[in-house]
């Protein structure tokens, strides 16, 4: 490039001017680059170190997406049930060994009639937040709102076994015949036929209750889902206010039945993403964390300053790729045994070293009766895999791609680590993404989703949970299915309900032991893995453990306050490209 | 071009800069899947995966210069198959709006009167409309995202600017005497568009044309990044952004690449765009 002849004079001013200007920029960038904020390496406050529990203080945590309602009828999803555990309390809990525990209840029920009744004491001096006392009417009532039709929760299937849920559920009669308020303070249930699961249903958030009057008023005031959004209930803390969205806060129930609460108030953050929440949390404008990102998550297992303010647990879910069993080419049991022999399931191990376990069946590792020598369980094998092809019909692979639904950036993320697999044995996966909302709505109807990411989060700690729910074919519905494979099997259905019936632990344990190996060799769910939780939590945050049935516990919790800075000595530098 | 533009531009350095620039982003979406040492999509668990399961960094692997992505994918033959992406689209999608852009411009511009009057609605309405919105919404609505559907979707969005500058360049022309004259003389229509209008208007095009290919790249971009573009596993630049965010605050770099890519095509664009808009038109 030659350049013109200049026509400019030797201005000294001009350069010096530039040179100025050269250097503010560049002493500007330095300054930003020297304060650039760096992550703290350690926890940035600590305790004030009261041996005792504290009263007091906020306690912030936060969710990755929307809370969709704080009415506990309708609370059928992580973040719902979350917030619903510090605003109600039913008749029975968990403690933290998993063991069922009176709360509203006086004591755990007495059975009779081989398993069928079950008769409720109530606590005395229960009260509800507006102050009104808690009786057998109350939990009554609300069992029947929450059944009813014109409720349309989707907790009903846990209750139809009591005595004439099914026909108030259709609308046959005026009210549920299995329920029987005894006196002010006695209630009993009455049920079909012996229910094993009976006592966790009522342990569910679905059967917590709530104030007649308070309901009914709303409810005429603004519509069936304002309980959703003024919500009184008789749990630990009340309801103060509710940003759509952004948060939502609670303050402490002063008359609540067992001990106070030691938190003031609580605040749920929504709609944090996972690096945001890590970030926040790092630098202490959040005190626990559950989930943090896949960064965070290495950092913080490897930090030492954090170790004694974090725990990873397996979590009691299953992930996989169900498999629509009406479908082609899914109706054919080689294809889906194809699929699930085709994933390679280490890989996803290896990509997330602790924070997944290749998955074979759907029972979890810590629900009996989980099986890691299960003769029939789903792993890879690729000549298996062709070998299923073969037997299908298909040796040289599918002449049309599949159409995968996936939910969102993560299960794309997981799609494209098995669209390699599968292509292997000659299946092309096309990704479709949807949000949430229609994933859940589209693919509860039968025949329109081929294959979708799917996955399950256990309600209560018993197999039924699992199997009953996403494989019986009673859990098929034209909407709103359950059982979103469209899995038929009238040898499991028997097995199934016989094991709900059955009293005897051993023997039930082998019926589901026996379907759990009939849905790893039909597979309806290619499984792909278990989940490890992670929670973190500051300091000062105490009294805080992973509890096996609630996700997010935090009723328990206090504060150390007031909360002392660390010094700054611990930051370290950003990483290298 | 004339030779007096043509020294024009020789002699802004600026534009020299931005052409470099436009030749190598374009040679890369030229010639990028060849030079891809591997294939873009095949995962390397075994070998660019670190033991805590993040992707091994540039020079670990021999023969993986860049290191590995999210999924232990070769970075550099993303980067260079997503350049193939990402200016297909950036080209396409300019196209369109070219065609439609001038198409009209000249109709109304050359018709004049009510066709005018509605033409030039139109391109209000589509003016006003929210550009990445609508975008998103059309997306959603084709449910089939994929290259040629965002070609189409940007091309149809933005043809307005240059629909407005076609059309005063051809009311401009209309009235010069030779076109007039050509007129007089009976020759058709299309004829006198093509041969003598045209002509007048094709310097500022080229340089719009050039700046809009630069705003197509961000848009693609932007649209991969909110998973709207490209089908997964196919590279794009943008989708690229959007799957190493999760890791940016440890792996930064898997960001930097594609940022820096991007960043580069849309200046290089945007030079050599100025530098023709000031080579065509020395009054600006």
């Amino acid at each position: 490039m030659h350049s013109t002849p200049k026509t400019d004079p030797w201005r000294p001013a001009r350069w010096l001017s530039f040179g100025l200007a050269a250097l503010a920029v560049a002493l500007l960038l330095g300054w930003v680059i020297a304060h650039f904020p760096k992550a703290p390496i350690g926890p940035r406050y600590v305790g004030a170190g009261h041996p005792s529990p504290q009263s007091g203080g906020t306690l912030v945590f936060s969710a990755g997406s929307n809370i969709h309602t704080l009415d506990p009828h309708f609370a059928y999803d992580t973040l719902s049930t979350a917030a619903c555990r510090l605003l109600y309390d039913g008749l029975l809990d968990y403690d933290y060994d998993g063991n069922m525990i009176p709360s509203l209840a006086a004591e755990l029920p007495t059975v009779s009639d081989a398993g069928r009744a079950f008769r409720f004491e109530l606590r005395h001096g229960i009260k509800f937040h507006n102050g009104r006392e808690i009786t057998a009417h109350d939990i009554s009532w609300s069992l029947h709102r929450l059944l009813s039709k014109s409720t349309g929760s989707p907790g009903y299937p846990f209750y139809k076994s009591i005595v004439g849920a099914p026909a108030y559920h259709r609308g046959e009669a005026k009210r549920i015949e299995g329920i029987r308020v005894v006196d002010d303070k006695t209630i009993e249930f009455q049920l079909d036929e012996a229910d094993q699961t009976f006592l966790n249903a009522l342990a569910m958030p679905f059967a917590y209750p709530l104030p007649k009057e308070h309901v009914e008023e709303l409810e005429a005031a603004e519509g069936l889902d304002a309980v959703g959004r003024h919500p009184i209930g008789a749990g630990p803390f009340a309801f103060s206010r509710w940003e759509r969205g952004v948060q939502v806060e609670f303050r402490r129930f002063e008359d609540y039945w067992a001990p106070r609460a030691r938190v003031d108030r609580m605040v749920f953050l929504e709609n944090i993403s996972p690096d945001v929440a890590s970030a926040r949390f790092r630098n202490g404008d959040l005190d626990v964390i559950h989930r943090p990102s896949k960064v965070n998550r290495l950092f913080m297992r490897e930090s030492k300053a954090w170790a004694p303010y974090r725990a990873e647990v397996p979590s009691p879910s299953v992930y996989a790729i169900g498999l629509n069993c009406e479908l082609p080419p899914f109706d054919n049991v080689h294809v889906r045994r194809a699929v699930a022999f085709a994933i390679d399931r280490s890989k996803l191990e290896r990509l997330n070293p602790g924070e997944v376990l290749a998955a074979g069946q759907v029972l979890p590792p810590m629900l009996a009766p989980h099986d890691p020598e299960l003769p029939t369980r789903q792993r890879f094998d690729l000549q298996r895999a062709k070998k299923e092809m073969r037997l299908a019909g298909f040796p040289d692979g599918l002449s049309e791609p599949i159409t995968l639904w996936v939910r969102g950036e993560g299960d794309v993320r997981g799609a494209q680590l098995f669209q390699q697999d599968l292509k292997e044995i000659g299946i092309e996966i096309d990704l479709k993404m949807v949000s949430f909302a229609t994933y859940l709505k589209e693919t509860g109807k039968p025949r329109v989703a081929q294959a979708a990411f799917t996955g399950w989060h256990q309600d209560f700690p018993d197999p039924s949970n699992f199997m009953d729910i996403l494989f019986h074919s009673r859990s098929i519905h034209p909407v709103n299915s359950e059982n979103r494979s469209f899995y038929r099997n009238p040898k499991l259905d028997a097995i199934l309900d016989a094991a709900r019936a059955e009293v005897d632990r051993e023997k039930r344990l082998a019926l589901y032991a026996e379907a759990n190996a009939i849905l790893a060799d039909d597979a309806p769910w290619a499984f792909l893995s278990y989940a490890v939780d992670m929670f973190a939590w500051q300091p000062y945050v105490k009294g805080f453990q992973p509890h096996p049935v609630w996700l997010n516990e935090y009723r328990n919790v206090w504060l150390d306050l007031p909360r002392k800075r660390v010094g700054q000595g611990i930051y370290e530098g950003g990483a290298g490209l | 071009m004339d030779s007096r533009a043509f020294r024009r531009f020789r002699r802004n350095k600026g534009a020299l800069v931005g052409l470099f620039l436009v030749i190598f982003v374009t040679a890369l979406g030229l010639l990028g899947p060849w030079l891809a040492p591997y294939d873009p999509v095949e995962q390397f668990t075994d070998r660019l995966l670190l033991a805590n399961g993040l992707p091994a960094g540039p020079g670990v692997e021999p023969g993986h210069w860049l290191g590995g992505d999210i999924l232990a994918r070769d970075e550099l033959s993303r980067l260079l198959s997503g350049a193939r992406v990402s200016m297909l689209v950036a080209y396409l999608a300019t196209a369109l709006a070219v065609l439609i852009g001038v198409a009209l411009g000249l109709l109304s511009g050359y018709v004049g009167g009510r066709t005018d009057t509605y033409l030039m609605r139109l391109v209000d309405v589509v003016l006003s409309m929210p550009f990445l919105l609508i975008a998103i919404v059309m997306q959603r609505v084709f449910d089939a995202p994929g290259i040629w559907t965002i070609c189409i979707v940007l091309g149809v969005l933005s043809w307005t600017t240059l629909a407005r500058v076609t059309r005063a360049k051809t009311m401009e022309a209309r009235e010069l005497d030779y076109i007039q004259a050509a007129r007089a003389l009976g020759l058709r229509h299309f004829r006198i568009l093509a041969r003598h209008v045209l002509p007048n208007v094709v310097g500022p095009i080229i340089a719009i044309a050039t700046i809009m290919v630069a705003r197509m790249i961000i848009a693609e971009s932007a649209l991969s990044f909110l998973n709207l573009g490209v089908r997964p596993p196919t590279a794009s630049w943008g989708s690229m952004l959007n799957e190493s965010q999760s890791l940016l605050l440890g792996l930064p770099r898997l960001t930097v690449y594609p940022a820096l890519l991007i960043s580069m095509a849309v200046f290089g664009f945007n030079l050599f765009g100025e530098g023709l808009r000031d080579a065509f038109d020395p009054k600006d």
